[in-house]
């Protein structure tokens, strides 16, 4: 792709952002001119930066946004929802463009048509269709002509190219390359092309081999057809629109055609002819030298400049002129004598209007400082870098161990001081990958407002706390979870407005969004004022699919109840819908979230709402862990799981109903042996203290049995691949400074697996 | 590149647009340089002689006729301007004249013109013909 | 129903839908000389065009239905020629 295009792609995709988020607060905040000139000035941007490639639609469709946008900015019409729906869609429809512009490099075949009718709503408030202002930057031109034109019978083409040419006609000639599995969708490509009207020719395209006659399979559609036609292109894109990747429209007139003809020879006449060109411009400055000296300039460096313009164009005239003081009077005649001697104007008028005044608003906008752009993969490759310095300045530590005394110390120093740098850049790498939440939000607003008008909800969205920073990562993994749960509040947890005001509250409901920043965490909360939760029907769902036992339905607290949704296999909707459902449940949320050491809880009150809180650590990109061996192999544990280590002697070791227990500080807290849990040979030596580290998983205080402790280090985690990617009792390895490479358990199944075993 | 030939400051706050007469301009030999609005444009002709300047007109924080205006006044250089607008609305050459430009387009400007119009402003100071 | 299958000719009839391009084609592959009669068929779906064009049965009646005719026909006689035979299968 050439870079220009590439950069535009990229403006653009930062402006469509810009533009729905303005779209959006404005819908809230009707008239407020800030915003309104905002959106106004990102439409006029993408408009201006579209009118340099061939995207006619584009410029249209941008340029009735933008007019849409003048008129709401000066006051004319208040924009209402129908507008801003309007004006959605053509954002949403330039995004789709955009997006095949990424693959293509053109615009797809039906953007005529979709534009057309964008455009023609977009118009209606402000009075129909202006005067065609773009018509000279694009479709008044015919296409290039593809070389599929081949395809069509050579003396029809050169027939049909001379009638074109004696009556100044156009023809539209498209290549339709329908897919081979398209009579499986009950597609007919002949019965399209029926429908195309005026159609003027049609010709296959065979396969360039058939396949032999056992082997032929009737169901695959193997050839492609082209055709002319009279018909529009806007036509023949509607008709074409369900498969409009497999057809290209060319709009033709019969030089174009003609040229394809008789090959490339003829094509390169138009060869600069500087000579008229210049004499062109050279009239042009002087013409606005004279409206520039009209404006009587009084400044010494204006009145010099224009001075200095009429000069130049007198001598790119050939009828140099020396102006040695220059003040208007003087300059006026000179500029007139230059005007009448020059030969007469080329076609080549200066492009600008006197008409009366009206002047444009200027309100700018405030554009925040100076933005590096970066790719991406740079800074993640930083970051990799950072890691492993950070990993390599553990060798040392390593290092110092195996060294004299005097020499370890020197390393521990060294080692003291590489760690201080490799943590700030660490940290400044980090603070490069931060975004803040309302990347990850940005998306709501949207969301609450098209999925409450579909489910006929009245909601009001409220995010707080969008500043607050956390690494992208952290962002680009709570995307997920966060619209499933803002989609079954939306779904489940709001009520009808009817249902609302028949229990006295308010008609309009409220989901909000809240994060906040806390320690090394970002806690994200999703509330709502909706139904709540059902503590007693959840327990009977629960005991109804065999998640709870009989007892268990007697006893749970509604707490914990209401945390039963977090199992698998459990879906409270009694119909799923489409927004929330297909499956993916509560669980699969709970599931992403400790995937990146996260936690996700819920509290609920009946007929009061619900909220979820999730909390993630704001970075996933270096890990603490604690390195303990077991069986003579090193693993390493998550620090923030870890509560103390301890070391108790065998005697002091109980037993409570077949499980292992120690008694820290009159607390009762069961041991598991992560030998066993892990299927390793290991016993403990009978004469030696137990090495028990205490963890919190689940919220449970757990003891694991181990071999040794050894230190803490900080580990670039990487999540497991190849034929460990399932080992889900690993939450990834780690490289460590003496080149062993570390696994890290994951805790939760590490002792669910202890529980299935024991 | 040589010191000898022109120099002139891209003002556009789109950057493709400003890319693409930067480029086009380059290619024709001169020395370019971007500024992304009014601001950033006086406070580069403050720094460097420029020997012309090509203005967006509608730009954030400082517009094109504010930007010429300054480049006039504060910054007092006499180096031709060419205003370039997206769009004709009246009046708006007036402006641009009255501010001080030397030329006033209206897009689409062809990359020749846009070309051909610089070689024209600079004739006679290094330029590649 | 829209396809008659007889010894050496079929007579297409009617709208010729997706569902009988499975028959057409089977029929074309075993028939030593087929014939196609056309003159009733309203809509040819493009999987029974490719099976006619592939395996180049004669002609035997054109279409009256317009596009067919006009513009479906000439593609299926080859370039303005007789209908060619040479490939028909044994």
């Amino acid at each position: 792709m050439n870079s220009l295009l590439a950069q535009f792609l990229a403006e653009a995709a930062d402006l469509l952002a810009l533009v729905d988020a303005g779209l959006l607060e404005l819908e809230r905040a009707p008239g407020d001119p800030d915003l309104v000139n905002e959106v106004f000035r990102a439409a006029h941007t993408l408009k201006g930066s579209s009118g340099l490639f061939d995207f006619p639609e584009l410029t249209r469709l941008t340029h009735a946004v933008e007019d849409l946008l003048d008129a709401v900015r000066a006051g004319e019409l208040p924009l209402d929802s129908g507008m801003t729906d309007d004006l959605l869609a053509a954002f949403d429809l330039i995004r789709g463009w955009l997006a095949y512009v990424t693959g293509n490099e053109c615009l797809p075949a039906t953007a005529g048509a979709d534009a057309a009718t964008l455009i023609g709503r977009l118009r209606a408030p402000i009075g129909g269709e202006p005067v065609p202002a773009e018509t000279r930057l694009g479709s008044a031109w015919p296409d290039l002509a593809p070389s599929w034109l081949a395809v069509f019978d050579q003396e029809w083409l050169a027939e049909t190219a001379a009638w074109l040419r004696t009556t100044s006609a156009r023809m539209r000639f498209a290549r339709y390359v329908p897919d081979s599995g398209c009579f499986f969708r009950a597609e007919d490509p002949l019965h399209l092309i029926r429908q195309v009207p005026a159609l003027a020719r049609l010709d296959v395209l065979e396969p360039a081999r058939w396949p032999a006659a056992e082997d032929y399979d009737e169901y695959a559609c193997l050839v492609s057809f082209v055709f002319a036609a009279r018909a529009g292109a806007g036509e023949i894109g509607y008709l074409f629109r369900y498969v409009n990747d497999q057809i290209e429209v060319a709009d033709l007139d019969g030089d174009t055609i003609q040229r394809f003809l008789t090959g490339p020879a003829e094509t390169a006449v138009e060869i600069s002819k500087p000579g008229p060109e210049m004499t062109g411009e050279a009239r042009a400055v002087l013409a606005a030298a004279l409206r520039g000296l009209s404006a009587n300039p009084t400044g010494g460096p204006h009145l010099i400049s224009v001075a200095g313009a009429i000069t130049q164009a007198a001598r790119a005239l050939g009828d140099p002129v020396e102006i040695r003081e220059p003040d208007v009077v003087t300059l006026t005649a000179t500029v007139t004598r230059l005007l009448a001697d020059a030969p007469p104007p080329a076609e080549n008028p200066v492009a600008e209007n006197p008409v009366a005044e009206n002047p444009v608003a200027e309100n700018p906008v405030e554009v925040g400082g100076r933005i590096l752009k970066v790719d991406q993969a740079k800074v993640d490759h930083l970051m990799e870098l950072a890691g492993e310095l950070t990993v390599a300045k553990n060798g040392l530590a390593f290092l110092a161990e195996g060294a004299d005394k005097e020499f370890g110390r020197r390393i521990k120093d060294q080692h003291a001081g590489l760690h201080r740098i490799a943590e700030d850049l660490q940290a400044a790498v980090m603070d490069i990958r931060m975004l803040p939440l309302s990347v990850a939000f940005a998306r709501f607003p949207r969301l609450v407002r098209d999925l409450s008008r579909r489910l006929g909800k009245s909601v009001e969205l409220v995010l707080t706390g969008e500043e607050t920073m956390a690494d992208k990562d952290v962002i680009e993994a709570l995307a997920d979870p966060l619209v499933h749960l803002v989609r079954n509040s939306l779904d489940h947890g709001v009520e009808t407005v009817g249902e609302r005001l028949a229990s006295g509250k308010p008609g309009t409901a409220r989901i909000a969004l809240a994060a906040a920043a806390d320690g090394d965490a970002v806690v994200v909360e999703i509330s709502d004022d909706g139904r709540g939760v059902d503590p007693a029907r959840v327990r009977r769902k629960a005991y109804e699919k065999g998640l709870i036992s009989e007892a268990e339905l007697e006893t749970l607290s509604d707490a914990d109840a209401v945390d039963l949704v977090f199992r698998p296999g459990f879906s409270t909707a009694e119909q799923i819908s489409d927004l929330s459902g297909r499956g993916v449940g509560m669980d699969a949320v709970r599931a992403g979230v400790q995937k990146l050491g996260g936690a996700v809880t819920m509290c609920s009150q009946l007929g009061g709402g619900t909220t979820v809180r999730l909390r993630l650590p704001l970075s996933m990109a270096v890990t603490q862990v604690l390195v303990i061996s077991v069986a003579g192999q090193r693993f390493g544990i998550p620090v923030d799981l870890v509560v103390e280590t301890v070391r108790v002697p065998v005697a002091e070791m109980g037993r409570v109903l077949h499980q292992d227990v120690v008694v820290l500080r009159g607390e009762v807290v069961p041991v598991t042996d992560l030998a066993r849990a892990l299927d390793m040979p290991w016993q403990p030596d009978p004469a030696e203290d137990r090495a028990i580290l205490i963890v919190t998983v689940a919220g449970q205080r757990m003891g694991l049995l181990v071999e040794r402790f050894h230190r803490e280090v900080d580990v670039l985690l990487k999540p497991m691949e190849g034929l460990l990617a399932y080992a889900d009792e690993f939450a990834g390895t780690a490289l460590l400074g003496d080149g062993l490479v570390l696994l890290v358990l994951n805790m939760e199944e590490v002792l669910g697996l202890a529980a299935r075993v024991g | 590149m040589t010191e000898t030939q022109p120099l002139v400051l891209v003002v556009d706050d789109a950057a493709t647009v400003r890319m693409y007469h930067c480029t086009m301009l380059s290619e024709a030999g001169f020395r370019v340089r971007e500024a992304a609005n009014g601001l950033e444009a006086v406070e580069a002709a403050l720094g460097a002689a420029f020997d012309l300047f090509v203005v967006d007109v509608n730009m954030p924080r400082m517009d094109g006729y504010t930007c010429v205006e300054t480049l006039r006044s504060e910054v007092g250089t006499p180096a031709p301007v060419v205003m370039i607008s997206t769009e004709e609305r009246p009046g708006d050459a007036d402006r641009a004249y009255a501010a001080g430009a030397n030329l006033y387009l209206v897009k689409p400007v062809p990359p020749e013109r846009l070309v051909r119009i610089a070689r024209l402003f600079t004739a006679g100071r290094g330029v590649p013909a | 129903m829209p396809l008659e299958l007889g010894d050496t000719t079929a007579t297409l009839i009617g709208v010729v839908t997706v569902d009988e391009v499975e028959e057409l084609a089977t029929w074309l592959r075993v028939t030593a000389k087929p014939r196609v009669n056309l003159r009733k068929c309203n809509h040819l779906h493009t999987g029974a065009f490719q099976a006619i064009l592939h395996f180049r049965p004669k002609v035997s009646a054109a279409p009256t239905d317009v596009f067919l005719a006009g513009l479906v026909l000439p593609l299926l006689m080859g370039s303005g020629g007789p209908p060619i035979r040479e490939r028909s299968e044994p």
